[in-house]
């Protein structure tokens, strides 16, 4: 090898960038997966070129109180008006800004108490990790849309408490994956040589057990994330949404109550409609293209 | 593998056979009952009772339930007789004295007397009952005997004799309660003694009214009236079409184009009065709203922030006027003219200009303004109701309109009857919503006096002052306007205390909107408007409609479309029918196997 002294940490990293060059082969040979990245890599790049790509004051009818009202993308280009003459194209493509950003926050909220209650409930032992064992199965059991309308309405409508309501009501079944997977992992014998070495639990969470669940967070983020833009997409429908923003949700809502299937404009239903399926699709995806890629035993089945 | 696919054959057949005989029952008792079914939208009814409900969904329960002693004519209005067949005047015109009709009943059989008459009079005066107070706050009522009864006024009243808005209730089961009781009695008892009484309220699902047995013009041919609730304006349009029910009230706008070109469809654009107005918490109530509404200024520059011609053009498609005051009758010689200079017209310079003169600048930049010398930004509650189909692109213009003048509003969806309790409690900056008035002013008039603002936070829609804004002086002409018998007069004291209401800027009328409605001709026949021509046919002053329906000559069952359960059992006998050829080429294609 080279004269440069190599240190340990550099041993990591360089095995760690080998192991990332090689998932991310893999991942290139899975079709459905570059299918989905491709399709959630323009829909993320509309969502941030927003403010190129459409005209933001048509968002708000105040400011088209001169566009025709229900045109069809023909006449009004690229997709038309709704009943107060706002731009559909602007509506759909702010939209995909705030169901993205529901979806991924809600998502990371979920994630990070599943991974931190599912990793404390696998890894300790006694009355905490039973407590924190049946708070899950308790938010497991509770019906999800109930609770995600009453928390809505007593929380108020804006876009910090929907992505709040989703990520505190989305979590327990992660933490339940994550805790039976810590429960295999630290019964390994590496585990076990290492506590017996005198390593403290702190040291065995982040050098043994989060690294090696951290597979499964990251393929369970990915599946997460469209239930999140569905459940916001329900709760804007049920008028429980922000009403100050335009989100897919929120256009369905507003098309359904302006009467946009009995005039068939389905310039104003079937964009949301769609953004949404491409986005969920999406995103399950890349879910199952990384849950095979990061699980061996997947990976193996496949062959 | 037989036996059991015979058993399955078997067990289909069964349950088809079950299933037709389900349909067939479920039809023949449609058959029996001739029902006329209403389409409305949203959870609109509040209470059954008729001394506290308050939407104008409410009243035409009490319209089919209650009779009054006079009645008000389907054309004009005008005073016809009701359960009093003839009357005559006397002392000046202050003393009326009501002769009933023979053999009066109510509907559970018990005689319906002067008495009751006197009951309802007497004990909504001395009680104050909330809808019946400006009514019956001067008169006195005494039976002479029980088919006469002598009512007095205490004041010359211009309503008399008209007596169309009093429904008269039975002592004998009203008279249960005490003063405290009477007002929480939900009033679902369905005794009355209209043409239909109640029969069953479910709140946000439907009132179904029954055909009352003793009504004295004779049993109607209706057997039942169902008001349905819809929650989406297009399944009551589509509900309609296919024949589903026969009336539907506030139809979508978009939709009455469509409706109108259909054959056994009639749209109707009814005009009885009735406004839409923004109102802002005016803080007399038992909560204040946000600290820059009491300012006159911030509730003039809001005024000055409105496009109303914008709201009637976009949000109503032009089905409206504009308009600056409330209408307080269905005859609109009661609207005052608001002078130019007085008007507040669309100017958002102008409410910028007032904004920044008193004070309110925004002072961290954030496009929202504060209160003078910094402190609490301009954001305002408001109340957005759901069920209304014109509701939330208004809300959405004017908190556009809002935000470009610097003032923030916070949306909040809420169903009507949930939003009576808020505007009680004062809990809320602003709301959007109408008024149907009657035809004499009084009542509408009487709302937006000091002692209509709820008082009690435990009886939170006891009121109807929902601006929460007491003007004394508009108090005093209220009261010299209700005993001016000089038509002329009395028009110009209503126009001047409508002027005073209009200055304070806390109800910022935008239009006069007719009702949207739409009904089918060919089950029932006989649709009344009130006022004749150009007033709606349901939900208005006293609906005449439902007492003068008859089943159309041309009505048959199949009529319309198929009957559901026809369609359910077409579809079990398909399948039964595929499963029945699967069955026997699966039995052929393994008969070599089998022998």
């Amino acid at each position: 090898m080279s004269s440069i002294a190599v240190s340990p940490r550099s041993i990591a990293w360089q095995r760690r960038r080998r192991a990332l060059a090689q998932a991310w082969a893999q991942y290139r040979r899975h079709l459905p997966g570059m299918i989905g990245l491709g399709v959630l890599v323009v829909i993320v790049a509309m969502a941030l070129l927003a403010p190129v790509i459409s005209n933001h004051d048509e968002l708000r009818a105040v400011n088209t109180v001169d566009n025709p009202t229900w045109a069809t993308p023909s006449e009004f280009p690229p997709l038309g008006t709704d009943n107060l003459g706002r731009s559909v194209w602007a509506q759909f493509v702010w939209g995909a800004r705030i169901s993205l950003l529901v979806g991924l926050a809600a998502t990371l909220i979920a994630i990070v108490i599943g991974s931190v209650v599912g990793i404390a409930a696998g890894f300790y032992r006694g009355v905490g990790s039973a407590v924190l064992m049946r708070l899950t199965e308790w938010f497991l059991v509770i019906p999800f849309l109930p609770l995600a309308i009453v928390l809505a309405a007593i929380l108020g409508p804006s876009v910090r408490n929907i992505i709040l309501v989703i990520g505190i009501t989305s979590w327990p079944s992660t933490a339940r994956l994550v805790r039976a997977q810590v429960l295999t992992l630290k019964e390994r014998l590496y585990v076990e040589r290492s506590r017996a070495l005198g390593a403290s639990n702190r040291h065995l969470i982040g050098r043994h057990i989060f690294p090696n669940v951290s597979p499964i967070i990251l393929a369970n983020l990915t599946l997460t994330v469209p239930i999140a833009i569905l459940s916001e997409t329900t709760l804007a429908f049920l008028g429980l949404g922000d009403p100050t923003r335009a989100s897919w949700g929120k256009m369905l809502d507003e098309a359904f109550r302006a009467g946009a299937l009995s005039r068939n404009a389905w310039w104003y239903f079937l964009p949301p409609g769609l953004g949404i399926m491409a986005v969920v699709i999406a995103f399950t995806l890349i879910g199952s293209a990384l849950e095979e890629i990061l699980d061996p035993r997947l990976r193996e089945r496949r062959k | 593998m037989r036996p059991v696919k015979l058993l399955f054959a078997a067990a289909l057949a069964v349950l088809v056979a079950l299933g037709a005989t389900a349909v067939a029952t479920a039809q023949s008792d449609d058959q029996e009952k001739v029902v006329l079914t209403v389409g409305v939208q949203g959870s609109v009814f509040d209470s059954m009772s008729p001394l506290v409900g308050q939407t104008a969904f409410d009243y035409d329960v009490w319209n089919n339930q209650y009779e009054t002693v006079t009645r008000k004519s389907a054309a004009d209005f005008a005073t016809t007789p009701g359960l009093a067949e003839s009357w005559e005047a006397s002392n000046n015109g202050k003393t009326y004295t009501y002769h009933l009709r023979d053999g009066l009943k109510w509907s559970d059989g018990k005689p319906l007397t002067a008495k009751d008459i006197a009951f309802t009079i007497n004990r909504g005066r001395e009680e104050s009952w909330l809808n019946y107070e400006s009514w019956v706050a001067n008169l006195t009522a005494k039976v002479i005997d029980d088919r006469t009864v002598e009512i007095t006024s205490s004041v010359p009243d211009p309503k008399l004799p008209g007596l169309g808005d009093i429904y008269i209730l039975p002592e004998h089961i009203w008279g249960k309660y005490d003063a405290d009781e009477i007002s929480k009695y939900p009033g679902e008892d369905g005794v009355g003694s209209g043409p239909f009484v109640l029969d069953e309220f479910k709140r946000g699902q439907y009132v179904r009214l029954k055909s009352n047995p003793n009504y004295w013009e004779g049993v109607r041919p209706i057997d039942e009236i169902v008001f349905r609730i819809f929650n989406n304006p297009d399944a009551m349009v589509a509900a309609l079409e296919k024949g589903e029910i026969d009336a539907a009230h506030n139809v979508p706008s978009q939709a009455m184009e469509k409706l109108s070109t259909s054959d056994s469809i009639v749209a109707v654009q009814g005009n009885q009065g009735g406004f839409d107005e923004i109102a802002i918490n005016g803080g007399d109530g038992l909560k204040k709203p946000h600290p820059a509404l009491l300012d006159r200024n911030v509730r003039v520059a809001i005024a000055h922030a409105i496009d109303k011609q914008t709201l009637v053009d976009r949000v109503y498609l032009g089905q409206g006027s504009v308009e600056e005051a409330i209408s307080p009758s269905a005859d609109p010689a009661w609207v005052p003219e608001i002078p130019a200079d007085e008007q507040f017209a669309y100017d958002p310079e102008k409410a910028k200009q007032i904004l920044d003169d008193a004070g309110y600048t925004d002072t961290d930049g954030d496009g929202v303004r504060e209160m003078p010398g910094g402190g609490e930004p301009l954001e305002f509650s408001y109340y957005v109701r759901s069920e209304s189909e014109v509701a939330p692109p208004v809300a959405e213009f004017v908190s556009g309109w809002l935000a470009e003048i610097g003032i923030k509003l916070e949306l909040k969806p809420i169903s009507a009857d949930e939003l009576i309790t808020v505007i009680g409690k004062g809990d809320y900056d602003m709301f959007h919503w109408s008024w149907t008035p009657y035809v004499d002013p009084d009542a509408q008039l009487s709302y937006f006096q000091c002692n209509q603002i709820a008082s009690d936070p435990a009886d939170p829609t006891n009121y109807y002052n929902d601006a929460n804004y007491c003007d004394p002086e508009y108090d005093k002409l209220y009261n010299q306007q209700k005993v001016e018998l000089d038509h002329d007069k009395r028009l110009e004291m209503v126009h001047e205390m409508l002027r005073r209401w209009h200055q304070s800027a806390v109800y910022q009328v935008f239009a006069l909107t007719p009702d949207l409605q739409a009904y089918r001709t060919d089950r029932f026949a006989g649709w009344l408007h009130q006022p004749a021509d150009v007033g709606p046919v349901i939900f208005s002053n006293t609906s005449p409609t439902y007492r003068n329906l008859t089943v159309a000559a041309s009505s048959s069952s199949g009529g319309g479309g198929m009957s559901t359960g026809a369609i359910i059992a077409l579809v079990a006998v398909a399948i039964a029918g595929v499963a029945l050829i699967v069955y026997f080429v699966r039995r052929r294609s393994t008969a070599g196997e089998r022998e």
